[in-house]
């Protein structure tokens, strides 16, 4: 295995969200969601076989299609698909159980894996800040058997102690993970909190306990493998405009 | 929608109930009945059969939902189209109230495949008429000329 030198935190945390997918998953990702997008093509590239499916009603379109702007519902998520599978479809898929993997994000997130997406401080009816609200990850969080967090930054006002309102929380008995430029926190079935669960080549345990607001217990974590030529190749191929870079800015 | 804080804080949508098939608690969601439901499509019969020819996004679930639904669309087709593929109407006739033939009335938005990116200038526009409370003299610039 060859590992990429040329590589920054958007093709690291690409990588990251590669290796959750395993063959014969179904896999969403979301509305303005770049990050996953560009991932889950790249996935296809490297032959990965699993459904995509998202709200632009394409499964399993044609990932060489090069996406050109960060929104996810452009013609480049729908042109080539086998199948036209909507939103509506799709939460019903995932609540019957045939779901795998939702790739969501957050607003803020707490240590027990609570999402604010609803709003941010004030109260419900006069906030500073409205969120997107709950469509897709009250929904799915639940039902979902790795609902799968990306954000990509890494900080105390995003990782905090305590989630004043929760749009959704983790299922105790399901595995929910956590992927940041930082590192992967895991929260296994069966368990209350994220874990750290490793971090990535260009950090350290304490570069992530600085910048995360919860007690990080955990001292130290194994480091994920860089991200492989062929991943960063796979990368390139789908997505020569570099939209992977766009939620990094 | 378990864990979220959403069912206790809307009681007026969200409501934890017995299933009656067995004792496990689940959240109803009330059913959305709005007034009107304002939908795009890319081609519609005068007596408002629509063709969806892209993605459809949730139009035929809000056109079934909603008490009373307008069609805009790219433009007016012979009923003959709809009866040579019944499978690609996505909102029947009796849904409809109005058609309305509108070409470009989903910009400054895309309606694939016939403009497939935004309108970047027009969006802002649109967002600044928003924030000013101007939104019908916005409305009436962007429909100058076209009725």
């Amino acid at each position: 295995m060859e590992y990429g030198k040329d590589y920054g935190k958007p093709e690291m945390m690409a990588a990251a969200i590669i290796r959750e997918i395993r063959e014969g998953d179904v896999v969403f990702h979301g509305l303005a969601s770049s990050t996953p997008m560009v991932a889950m093509k790249a996935a296809k590239a490297l032959g990965k076989e699993f459904t995509y499916v998202t709200l632009s009603d394409g499964l399993d379109h044609d990932w060489s299609n090069p996406p050109t702007v960060a929104s996810t519902l452009t013609a480049n998520t729908y042109e080539g698909s086998v199948a036209t599978f909507g939103l509506d479809e799709i939460f019903d898929l995932y609540a019957s159980g045939k779901g795998d993997i939702a790739f969501l994000s957050c607003l803020q997130m707490d240590k027990s894996g609570r999402i604010a997406m609803s709003y941010l401080g004030g109260d419900y009816d006069h906030p500073k800040l409205r969120g997107p609200g709950g469509a897709g990850s009250a929904t799915l969080t639940p039902v979902t058997p790795r609902t799968t967090i990306w954000k990509t930054v890494h900080d105390k006002r995003t990782f905090v102690e305590h989630v004043d309102f929760a749009t959704t929380a983790p299922d105790i008995n399901k595995d929910f993970t956590l992927i940041t430029p930082l590192c992967i926190f895991r929260k296994p079935a069966g368990e209350k909190y994220l874990k750290l669960d490793c971090i990535f080549p260009y950090t350290t345990v304490e570069e992530v306990k600085e910048n995360t607001g919860w007690i990080i217990d955990e001292k130290e974590a194994p480091v994920m493998d860089p991200p492989t030529e062929q991943e960063l190749a796979a990368l390139k191929r789908v997505d020569p405009h570099n939209i992977l870079a766009f939620e990094f800015k | 929608m378990w864990g979220s804080d959403l069912v206790a804080q809307r009681p007026e949508f969200f409501q934890v109930v017995k299933s009656p098939f067995d004792d496990t608690e689940v959240v109803c969601v009330k059913a959305l009945v709005p007034d009107y439901a304002i939908v795009h499509v890319q081609e519609a019969d005068i007596y408002g059969n629509c063709r969806i020819l892209g993605p459809s996004y949730q139009d035929a679930l809000l056109a079934r939902a909603a008490r009373k639904t307008i069609v805009t669309t790219e433009r007016i087709v012979g009923t003959y189209r709809m009866q040579e593929e019944p499978k690609l109407t996505a909102i029947p006739h009796m849904l409809v109230e109005a058609v309305v033939e509108l070409p470009g009335g989903a910009r400054p938005g895309i309606c694939y495949p016939e403009y497939q990116t935004v309108t970047w200038d027009d969006h802002k526009a649109y967002q600044k008429a928003v924030k000013a409370g101007e939104v019908p003299q916005f409305a009436a610039k962007m429909l100058e000329g076209r009725l």
